[in-house]
């Protein structure tokens, strides 16, 4: 009988080979490349050049910079007035 | 916006998750209002229990209110009930936001729900006549209310994959990793926990396989994934690190998967197994420092934000917690910790820390944010919002401090064998009550949140409104027909 | 389509990955565990009374796991002459091992309250034989009748003092006489052999006394079938 911690290890073994494999092949096919669009997919361009009142003077001109001429907010949304 | 061309792609962009929006208005709307009426269900529950832990002779004469039949239909009500559909709320409206493409299979989903609800009601009701696996977090009977679960469970998980292969979005972001992840981990591992063979030690680390993956593989990532969403999305800044949130996914999923043994250790559970969990424990650091890190930096120097967005508060509280009851796991899987924590109070408030202090929460801060989304109203009320946060976040704070010291004392009494069982009991008994109190604080904390739920369902038809106050508002809603994302 | 193909088969074998080593090879490992010869079956009786400990919730309060005498003090407080092993939950299905010590362990309170009566008034009232107690009490357990409806079959439970129903006579239903009958059925301090598991399952020897009441190891390393449960 095969002592099962060797079993369990040659398992992991696989499985943690496969892994590897899995990831390199995702590599290989540019599943890593854009990250930071990935990371900007939820968003859309408005979102991203709302004026938010809790910014500072720095961080508000940082987000003119990334993104363009910031729109003040309408009535109603945040520190928009009447 | 001056430049033409902007200005098309935005409309084309507000369209996409104005349609998104309404194809999941009205499932979502369901599920969450079945969730809030669970939640009050279950709040009602957990009161009458956590008296009874301190009044033991009140109420005893029903066998349905006997406190282990009470305390069980509040931790199975609020796990399946209220956090569950919640989640199940959460997945439907964000699937489509982030796969640019109409939820598919709408009614599927609601079949889902409506399954899974008549399963916790059959299971339920059982439960309160006494029918009860026996195994803690798989009490619904197996026969009766188990299969209407997996069903529900597999027509909202149909639905979303439907919709998942019909998507249109560039990239899969990170939340979307989280919620497949759950629903693929969720269902394999409630099988093996309510297989109905097991019997002795084996059903007992199959148990904790089930119920400590439950929280990892279930319940956090759903959540996670609404807390990657909702916090970028308020402050309008990305992630702070996308590749840190690669790491903090793949290491939860290896590692979090091992973690189970914990709950046995000490126990007649041969060593390795334990040895292997509590490794598995201690590796948890990794992804939630990842976690942990990527939400602060984030936040950082945007902390003003909170004073304007319900959402966020709620999110960020939720997160913090997140990576406080974690990194507690991991300090309470090592065996010369769990020697004096095991078996005491310290185990039930760190499950709180984690089901409310981070699981109810965050779940809070993501209905905050899709309510004005699928029923195009805002909240009516912002005071009703400000009681909701601070009774609720003052309540489970009670909560905690107090259960985790009693649990200390119950614990170090315990280990002590010239110390009478009677001291370790005594010593709980100011806890007991301040548990009591903190879950009135709660459940109204809860009463407060379902009214103003209910009367934004009840509001006039959509229309410009401007919101009741300033200096509280909530996240950005514009009455008009054009919904600001 | 990469990242969603990465997703699923990654998902799938990390849960996969954890089934095997915690679920199914453990099962089948603990297949080899043979009931000790101390050890029965659960009558008709303690069976129901085994169902009504599980429908009162009975395990949200009480463990039922003696954990090892280096790791802890379990065995020292009196809970039993030994921490427990595999072998002592065969014919358990479930499991009520338990996670909670709001009240005593019971794994051996059939040793420990060998008493039927003092079971029957503690259920009924708990605070009737432990003042500080916060036990809930199961008077539904139970019927209160006139002494004159009381028939020779029944089975009267002898509570007195100030706690006792005036006037009335406190007659255990059947499912309280079978849960204490399940409660009387857990000793589970018989002598097992224990070894360290690393020894691999092997079939069990004939049960040896252990040595000063602690867990010994016997010199050949022979393993049992009872394995051994995690100490420190």
């Amino acid at each position: 009988m095969i002592p099962y911690s060797i079993i369990v290890a040659i398992t992991g073994l696989l499985l943690g080979l496969a892994a590897i494999a899995a990831f390199v092949w995702a590599w290989s096919r540019g599943a890593f490349e854009n990250i930071d669009d990935q990371a900007r997919v939820i968003f859309e361009p408005r979102d991203l050049r709302l004026l938010r009142p809790w910014e500072t003077q720095a961080q508000q001109e940082e987000r003119r910079k990334l993104y363009g001429e910031l729109i003040e907010p309408a009535p109603g949304e945040w520190g928009g007035g009447e | 916006m001056t430049n033409p061309a902007a200005e098309i792609a935005y409309r084309e962009d507000v369209e996409l998750r104005l349609r998104a929006d309404r194809s999941t208005a009205r499932p979502v709307l369901f599920v969450f209002a079945l969730a809030i009426f669970w939640l009050l269900v279950g709040s009602v529950f957990g009161v009458i229990a956590s008296i009874k832990l301190h009044l033991p002779d009140w109420l005893v004469r029903q066998q349905w209110l006997t406190f282990g039949i009470v305390r069980t239909a509040h931790l199975d009500v609020m796990a399946y009930g209220w956090a569950s559909l919640a989640m199940i709320g959460v997945a439907l409206w964000t699937f489509p936001r982030l796969l640019h493409v109409e939820l598919l299979w709408p009614r599927v989903a609601m079949v889902g729900a409506v399954s899974w609800n008549i399963g916790l009601v059959v299971g339920v009701a059982l439960l309160l006549q006494g029918r009860n696996n026996g195994m803690e977090w798989l009490e619904l009977d197996r026969y009766y209310s188990v299969p209407f679960l997996v069903l529900g469970g597999a027509c909202v998980a149909a639905s979303l994959i439907r919709t998942l292969i019909a998507r249109r979005a560039p990239h899969l972001y990170v939340s979307v990793w989280y919620i497949v992840g759950a629903f693929i981990w969720f269902p394999i591992i409630y099988v093996a926990g309510n297989w109905p063979t097991l019997k002795g030690v084996e059903s007992a680390s199959t148990n904790w396989f089930y119920a400590h993956n439950a929280l990892g593989l279930w319940f956090a990532p759903i959540c996670l994934a609404a807390i990657y969403y909702f916090m970028p999305k308020v402050l309008g800044r990305p992630i702070h690190s996308y590749q840190l949130s690669l790491l903090g996914f793949w290491t939860l999923a290896f590692f979090y998967a091992l973690n189970g043994m914990h709950h046995l250790i000490g126990g007649p559970i041969p060593t390795w197994m334990i040895t292997t969990s509590i490794v598995a424990s201690v590796l948890m650091v990794i992804p939630v420092v990842a976690v942990a890190v990527n939400h602060h930096m984030t936040m950082i120097g945007r902390f003003g934000a909170l004073r304007y967005s319900p959402t966020l508060r709620f999110i960020v509280v939720g997160a913090i917690a997140y990576t406080a009851v974690s990194l507690q796991g991991s300090f309470t899987a090592l065996r010369e910790v769990n020697r004096i924590t095991h078996f005491t109070h310290w185990t039930v408030a760190h499950a709180h820390v984690g089901a409310y202090a981070f699981v109810t929460l965050a779940l809070f801060g993501a209905i905050y944010y899709i309510m004005p989304r699928i029923t195009r109203r805002e909240w009516p009320s912002a005071a009703l919002i400000k009681w909701h946060f601070w009774l609720v976040l003052i309540g489970i704070s009670i909560y905690v401090i107090a259960l985790t010291i009693a649990g200390l004392f119950q614990g170090l009494a315990l280990l002590d064998p010239g110390t009478p069982f009677q001291v370790s009991v005594e010593r709980t008994i100011w806890a007991l009550w301040s548990r009591s109190f903190a879950g009135v604080m709660l459940t109204a904390g809860h009463i407060v949140f379902a009214i103003n739920f209910f009367l934004m369902t009840r509001g006039p038809e959509p229309a410009w409104r401007i919101p009741p106050l300033h200096e509280v508002q909530p996240v950005i809603y514009r009455g008009d027909d054009e919904v600001a994302p | 389509m990469t990242r969603l193909w990465l997703l699923l088969i990654g998902a799938s074998a990390t849960i996969g990955f954890a089934l095997l080593t915690l679920v199914i090879i453990p099962q089948i490992m603990l297949l080899e565990i043979e009931a000790p010869p101390e050890l029965r079956p659960y009558t008709p009786s303690q069976a129901n009374g085994r169902r009504v400990y599980i429908a009162n919730g009975c395990l949200y309060c009480h463990s039922q796991q003696l954990r090892d005498e280096h790791f802890t003090t379990d065995v020292a407080r009196g809970w039993g002459s030994r921490a427990n092993v595999p072998a002592d939950y065969v014919y358990d299905r479930p499991h009520l091992l338990g996670t909670m010590r709001t009240g005593p362990d019971l794994i051996n309170v059939g040793s420990r309250l060998p008493d039927p009566d003092w079971h029957l008034i503690h259920l009924y009232d708990p605070r009737a034989v432990v003042p500080w107690s916060i036990m809930p009490a199961f008077p539904f357990l139970f019927e209160e009748k006139d002494s004159a409806a009381v028939s020779p079959a029944d089975r009267v439970v002898p509570v007195r003092g100030p706690r006792a129903p005036r006037g009335k006579v406190v007659v255990a239903k059947q499912d309280a006489l079978d849960l204490v009958d399940y409660l009387l059925s857990l000793k589970r301090d018989f002598p097992v052999q224990t070894t360290s598991d690393r020894h691999g399952t092997e079939p069990a020897g004939s049960p040896v006394p252990p040595a000063g009441g602690a867990a010994s190891q016997p010199a050949t390393g022979a393993g049992t079938t009872a394995g051994r449960n995690d100490g420190a």
